[in-house]
């Protein structure tokens, strides 16, 4: 990918801005990163990241309730923010006679986000409805049981969205502290993609954030997760009629080469028809309706997942023991050369896609900067490092990442007992979990679900980065 | 925004045949999207074969007369592409550099199906398990309800996939006898979307399509919807965390003559962009009742006539809380016009925020059907800037007192109770 159209600001106070033009249309977004997310959440104010992003549209001293979002509908566009584990971020798309408004609302709420008593404690029950909402899926519970066994010591152990106790107890004091500790220019970043005039756009982002103090506190170390001892698992009795399954194994960070290793490795696996699990399962065995494989690598180590949701009468047990078959199979004998070439061509495909629309356009910029130590750079090498793998090293990395002994596996099994909506532990340590606590994701929602199966022909939707958006 | 600064460059052809091409450019795009949208319709599978269109749409790829259904995959993975059945036809993403390749794919998918009997049932069971998990989400059972409340007997009343007993009785033959009797071209369109020249697309759009030849099927007379006498309230009890409402009643047309005038008033209600319309301003920003809530009577109106819908997801207790604040909205929105600021900061957002559902191919080939089958005109994107800012206060409020019956609403409910 060429980046030559970027141009990159670093400012005294250690902001940072990347402007991208782009002039198809003409239309403008910006994208906000914070460096700060679930992760960096302290035991007993889990979900205050999220949270602070709802507040973020509640008034600053600039804007005052309720004029982000008519300002935004005034100026014809959109906006909308997410937080995950490894950050938060807010985005605009507005038309490229009116976008600058955008900055000097990003400006205002930097530092001077209002955190009104009233309304937090308004948005508080809105948040509240929100997990409650998660509760109620299927695929959440089972995600995110299979997160907290995964990490038990790394804060991803805990879901985005928090814990309902520690969000009713969460102060507004207590996340004005955590908002004056996160929030700054220098744990902050902008991307402004499309109609743009790169010197006039330079000057404005000068004029509005180069005089802000580097307030924010460097971004801490979290716990390193130890390597797991032996294999983890879980039983959910659920409400749901469909049994559902989720093995999950520990990866690595974005951007090391293993991570383009474990993408094409997912796919072999179980995105496309023509992956190993969508025939094996779907097609030869049918005993699931469908399966999808993530690779979800963060900034520290993350972790790929396999769900999967099982046909009416099928046996979990066989499903979970056909998946490790073929994983162990992958792990032997590695990827096909022609499967290989398929699998490069829909990536490198997936990789156009995300630039259709100027949005994803300042995201995928945006996602690489804050996520990878080459920052937007790496987007030059991506494709190149995919070309470069080949079958020994990803057999090799198959081998290295799926071996048994580091995996999670929960079972999702229908028929709750009356008033108990936890895990029963076949192994794993008893207490750790929180099996009725949703992990803060997209998953859940029919639209991502589909979109990340493996059902439709030929290219998957890329699952990699899974948001919690405002609405 | 200005919208003649956007310039949209479309070919179009009508074939002997009736099926319509088009063909849009996207300059600076490495991206290519092709759809087909072929005039089938609800009521053109019969009751007792609900969900029959639909199993036809996902059996679409399982195998053509060239391919079975691995190698079409395979044959689509390998250009870096996408593809899709739907009920009407269906969608094929690529690169650009692969539009005919993509092309071709499609127009076998679409035109050449055989259903083979082994992939039909296993594709199926699919449905049927995802009948049964569907049965489990309060949001999606709620929904369904409150279709057939509204719908009653109308073929939109039925679930799309069908019910377990309907699915359960169809048969490979059935596909074929409905896919042979209403993929036709007649009434049809194939719509392209790329950064070649919209005549180059075309030419290619007449190689692939111009053998596609079949007489216009013959429709079944669709019921009219009527609104119910006086309203009505369902719950159905699921345990649950939250409860899902719906209230509402049957809407307009996408050719209503009222449809801009109430896509203002929409916006003003319940659909308008973070929390700026009344419902989620009110509903959620002020009472904190929900996480997810909208009210809109122009998102669903098409070719038949399409829903008023309020949706609310909330906590059991403040079910009612929701429902009343949802009718003194309603009540409100009948009685006294938008304010001024109202109606200017709606008709800012709408002209200036329709350029962004330009921005992808396959939105750009919807665009170009929808401008078609609607017969909105090319120009309407030029045009529409002018229809929304001619929308006055009082228009508003006549329509809104003309489509909206707070009297004759359904509402129904599944969840916690």
């Amino acid at each position: 990918m060429t980046l030559s159209h970027v141009q990159e600001l670093r400012l005294d106070n250690g902001f940072r801005a990347l402007l991208a033009p782009r002039r198809s249309l003409p239309v403008v977004a910006t994208v906000l990163w914070y460096q700060v997310g679930s992760r960096d959440e302290r035991t007993g104010e889990t979900g205050v990241s999220h949270f602070l992003e709802h507040m973020m549209f509640k008034g600053t001293q600039h804007f005052p309730k309720g004029q982000i979002d008519l300002l935004t509908s005034k100026m014809g566009g959109s906006n909308n923010a997410f937080t995950d584990c490894d950050g938060t971020a807010y985005h605009f798309a507005l038309a490229a006679d009116r976008w600058e408004s955008a900055l000097e609302i990003e400006q205002s709420r930097m530092r001077q986000c209002l955190l009104d008593p009233l309304e937090f404690a308004s948005e508080k029950n809105v948040v509240l409805e929100e997990l409650a909402m998660g509760e109620d899926d299927p695929w959440r519970p089972l995600y995110q049981t299979a997160e907290s066994l995964l990490f038990q010591v790394h804060p991803y152990h805990h879901p985005v969205i928090g814990y309902k106790q520690d969000l009713e107890r969460l102060s507004v004091d207590s996340m004005r502290g955590y908002y004056d500790r996160h929030y700054g220019p220098n744990r902050a970043f902008l991307v402004v993609a499309g109609d743009i005039d790169l010197d006039r756009t330079a000057a404005r982002v000068n004029q509005l954030f180069g005089a802000m103090p580097a307030n924010a506190t460097p971004r801490a170390e979290a716990l390193a997760e130890p390597m797991p001892q032996g294999e983890r698992r879980a039983v959910l009795r659920t409400a749901h009629a469909v049994a559902r399954l989720c093995l999950g194994f520990p990866t690595t960070r974005a951007g090391e080469r293993d991570d383009y290793a474990l993408d094409v490795l997912a796919h072999d696996l179980g995105i496309g028809k023509n992956s190993r699990l969508y025939r094996r399962l779907v097609l030869d065995e049918e005993l699931v309706t469908d399966v999808s494989v993530i690779n979800e690598t963060r900034l520290d180590p993350g972790a790929l997942f396999v769900l999967t949701e099982l046909r009416q009468g099928a046996d979990l047990d066989k499903v979970e023991r056909i998946v490790r078959e073929e994983i162990d199979a992958m792990a032997q004998d590695g990827v096909d050369k022609h499967d290989l070439a398929r699998i490069r061509a829909q990536i490198r495909a997936s990789f156009l896609f995300q630039d259709e629309s100027v949005l994803d356009h300042a995201l995928k910029l945006a996602r690489f900067e804050a996520l990878t130590p080459g920052g937007y750079k790496t987007l030059a090498t991506v494709l190149p490092t995919y070309e470069s793998l080949k079958p020994e090293e990803l057999r090799q990395a198959a081998a290295r990442y799926f071996a048994p002994a580091r995996s999670v596996c929960v079972q999702a099994v229908p028929g709750r007992a009356e008033g108990n909506g936890a895990a029963a532990h076949k192994n794993g340590k008893a207490g750790k979990l929180k099996g009725g606590e949703p992990k803060d994701r997209p998953l859940q929602d029919k639209k991502d679900k589909k979109a990340g199966k493996a059902r439709k022909s030929g290219r998957a939707r890329d699952g990699k980065r899974k948001e919690k958006r405002r609405s | 925004m200005n919208t003649t600064a956007i310039r949209l460059e479309i070919a179009e052809q009508q074939l002997d045949t009736g099926l319509t091409l088009l063909a849009v450019q996207n300059p600076g795009v490495a991206t290519f999207a092709c759809a087909v949208s072929l005039d089938v319709r609800a009521g053109d599978e019969p009751k007792k074969q609900s969900g029959l269109s639909n199993l036809v749409g996902d059996c679409l790829d399982e195998g053509t007369e060239q391919h079975d259904g691995l190698e079409l995959a395979a044959a689509v993975e390998s250009i870096g592409g996408a593809l899709e059945g739907n009920q009407r036809g269906g969608l094929v993403m690529c690169p650009a550099e692969a539009q005919r390749a993509g092309t071709e794919l499609l127009r076998e998918m679409v035109l050449e199906p055989t259903f083979p009997g082994k992939e039909v049932r296993r594709v199926q069971g699919e449905v049927l398990t995802e009948i049964l998990s569907d049965e489990d989400d309060p949001r999606t059972v709620a929904g369904r309800r409150f279709r057939t409340e509204v719908y009653g007997e109308h073929p939109l009343g039925r679930p799309a996939h069908g019910t377990r007993e309907t699915v359960a009785t169809l048969r490979p033959k059935h596909l074929r006898a409905f896919h042979a009797e209403f993929f036709r071209p007649a009434n049809g369109y194939v719509a392209a979307a790329g950064p070649e020249a919209p005549a180059k697309m075309l030419a290619m759009l007449r190689k692939v399509f111009g053998g596609f030849r079949g007489k216009a099927a013959a429709h079944t007379e669709m019921p009219v919807v009527a609104l119910p006498p006086r309203a009505r309230d369902v719950h159905v009890p699921m345990a649950r965390e939250q409860v899902h409402v719906y209230l509402g009643h049957v809407g307009i047309r996408r050719t209503h003559p009222d449809f801009y005038v109430l896509s203002v008033m929409d916006h003003v209600l319940g659909t308008g962009p973070g929390f700026t319309s009344r419902t989620s301003r009110r509903l959620r920003d002020e009472q904190g009742l929900c996480y997810s809530v909208s009210a809109g009577i122009t998102p669903s109106a098409g070719e038949e006539p399409g829903m008023f819908t309020a949706y609310i997801g909330t906590s059991p207790e403040h079910r009612q809380k929701a429902i009343d604040g949802f009718l003194a909205e309603i009540d409100r929105i009948r009685r006294e016009p938008p304010t001024q600021d109202e109606l200017a900061d709606v008709q800012a957002y709408l002209t200036g925020s329709f350029v962004f559902g330009l921005e992808r191919n396959s939105n750009l080939a919807a665009y170009a059907i929808r401008a078609r089958r609607f017969a909105l005109g090319f120009d309407f994107l030029h045009r529409y800037p002018d229809i929304v800012r001619a929308v006055t206060r009082d228009q508003v409020l006549e329509a809104a007192q003309k489509h909206l019956h707070p009297e004759q609403m359904v509402t129904v409910s599944a969840g916690a109770s």
